[in-house]
């Protein structure tokens, strides 16, 4: 790539993935209101200056609310996708050096979870353990476990056969070693790539799980649980589910398109004709 | 120091070596010459325990008087490095494109002598001083892409010197540079094995190269090491054909001056591993072929200059 052209789904995933980490950011330090701070006089209000979104059933102020949810989405998107992609990669990687009966477990065993599906998993590992936020954060990184796993172990086979690993072997390097300094920081791109996507799904599964009642407990915040609040408001006041709604497609959208362009620009073999 | 015995590497009935016997001890200069194909890196690659694990390896490796698994990298390991060390032919390949120069060259040093990182900087600058690397200091920290093929080609002898290999195992070290560059980086290898006392296998298909470096070589053909001797005695008299036919291919520029001729090539190709002759692995494209030759495997005869292996030497010294 030595033209400054790039692809339209890195440039706007990036804008959008930017002002969503961006009000994420913000919402930790500040926010309109507090967004437990309850108004019961000024309830069910349109958008005006002094709340630009307008208020809820309650009174709180929408925008405050959205801004934490954001915040909480992201933490727990974050903090799955870096504890699942770790293991994962690093279950990858050992698969990928010790070959045999080593690899055969760890991709048995990644076989069998790809089949539950993913949120029908998180479900059940949150009705087991109770529902809470830490509890989806296990879920989630667990989903991540064997995906980061089949991508770390299938890059790391590829940078196995090159000529400097055989070097490096030649200098009686050992695999763990290899593994650390030679093939993981050649196979990080498709790792990030992978890792961007996830966590478009991780905001979607913790969204479905909140609004599951599995998730953020009240009055923790969280775009899941007020679409389910506003789901029995639906005709009295839409606004109340189209805002959360628009927040979790305009998130899960910036990853997803974030993550394609990068695999479009660091993988050229797999982009598409343009 | 190193020695094989009835080394043979095989796939299935296909040997890529057969029966090869050699020892090296500290100070030797070895040249390994034949075609692509041939085995010359397969027998490198015996000497360092790294035969890939498709292929089979039979016969007796001994190193330092100790009896070596041919593939056991918890036995191999610890030797790589210190009794042994390699060079590749493409240095470009052969350097983590990721990584800074000085971090790969420091490595095994860390690792097998444990050194410190201040100790592990100070000694890869006297490598690189050593090797003749510009600019010592700005190199440790550069990547691969930035040095030129001469430059990077320095970068690996200094890695491979890093833990003072009593062995360094060159595979055509200079095939992917040009002419000029190559002869330095030749020169360079024989003067690191005068200066350290350490033994050199230089695999070519340079005989020039060879000829500069070596004391002693081996020609191999089809995995069969067909002749050996001194250097120079070898290449000034040889006695089997495929190391004439060798001679004779190469381009000489005071005949290519005068009027246009055509090179003077051995008619046809290595056969693949699956289709080698069972006999002599010659037969078939030798000048001097005999009925029998294609059938059983000619035993060394001793020459004027070393040991050669073809059915007409030893016709010649039976029928006189």
């Amino acid at each position: 790539m030595n033209t400054r052209y790039l692809p339209a789904n890195l440039v706007i995933g990036a804008i959008l993935v930017v002002l969503t980490l961006g009000v994420a950011l913000l919402s930790v330090f500040w926010t309109p209101y507090d967004y437990t701070q309850l108004d019961i006089v000024h309830k069910f209000q349109g958008p005006s200056a002094a709340h630009w979104l307008g208020t809820d059933q309650l009174g709180r102020d929408l925008l405050s609310q959205l801004m934490a949810g954001a915040g909480n989405s992201m933490a727990v998107a974050v903090t799955a996708v870096v504890l699942g992609g770790s293991i994962g990669t690093a279950l990858g990687l050992l698969a990928s050096a010790y070959g045999g009966w080593v690899e055969d477990i760890v991709m048995r065993l990644s076989d069998l979870s790809f089949a539950f599906p993913a949120l029908l998993f998180a479900i059940m590992l949150a009705a087991a353990f109770g529902p809470s936020l830490p509890n989806v954060v296990v879920a989630i990184a667990f989903i991540n476990v064997p995906i980061f796993a089949r991508v770390a172990r299938a890059s790391a086979n590829q940078i196995w056969t090159r000529e400097y690993v055989f070097a490096a072997r030649a200098a009686g390097l050992g695999k763990f070693a290899i593994s650390r300094d030679h093939i993981l920081p050649n196979i990080a791109a498709p790792i990030i790539v992978q890792a961007t996507i996830e966590f478009a799904l991780a905001i979607l599964i913790e969204a479905a799980l909140s609004y599951l009642g599995l998730g953020a407990q009240p009055p923790s915040p969280s775009w899941g649980r007020m679409l389910s609040e506003a789901q029995t408001l639906m005709y009295l006041a839409p606004q109340l589910a189209i805002y959360p709604g628009l927040s979790i497609v305009v998130a899960v959208l910036g990853f997803g398109l974030l993550g394609d362009g990068l695999r479009d620009v660091t993988d050229p073999r797999l982009s598409r004709e343009r | 120091m190193i020695e094989l015995k009835n080394l043979s590497v095989t796939l299935g009935a296909a040997a890529a070596v057969r029966d090869a016997s050699l020892s090296i001890q500290a100070g030797d200069r070895l040249g390994v010459v034949g075609e692509s194909g041939c085995g010359k890196s397969m027998l490198a690659l015996s000497m360092m325990g790294m035969v890939p694990d498709a292929l089979a390896v039979s016969g007796q490796i001994t190193l330092n008087g100790t009896a070596m698994p041919p593939r056991d990298e918890t036995a191999w390991r610890p030797h790589r490095a210190r009794s042994m060390a390699m060079i590749f032919q493409e240095p470009m390949a052969a350097l983590n494109p990721l990584r800074r120069i000085g971090d790969t060259v420091m490595e095994p040093m860390r690792v097998h002598l444990g050194l410190s990182r201040e100790d592990a900087i100070k000694r890869t600058l006297d490598l690189f001083a050593e090797t003749g690397i510009r600019d010592p200091e700005l190199r440790l920290r550069q990547y691969p892409h930035q040095l030129s093929g001469g430059q990077r080609q320095r970068v690996l002898i200094a890695l491979a010197l890093a833990c003072d290999p009593a062995l360094l195992i060159a595979d055509e070290p200079t095939t992917a540079l040009d002419a000029n560059v190559s002869l330095r980086i030749t020169d360079l290898l024989v003067r690191l094995s005068r200066q350290r006392n350490m033994a050199l296998v230089l695999i070519s298909h340079d005989l020039g190269a060879v000829a500069r470096a070596t004391k002693d070589i081996l020609v191999m053909y089809g995995g069969d090491i067909v002749e050996r001797g001194p250097t120079a005695a070898v290449l000034a008299h040889p006695a089997h054909p495929y190391t004439k036919g060798l001679l004779g291919a190469r381009p000489r520029i005071e005949q290519a001056a005068g009027k246009r001729r055509h090179l003077p090539t051995i008619p046809g190709s290595v056969p693949g591993l699956f289709d080698l002759p069972k006999g002599c692995r010659f037969s078939g494209r030798c000048s001097v072929e005999m009925p029998h030759c294609a059938r059983s495997k000619p035993e060394n005869v001793n020459t004027e200059q070393g040991q050669a292996a073809c059915h007409q030497l030893k016709e010649g010294h039976n029928g006189g």
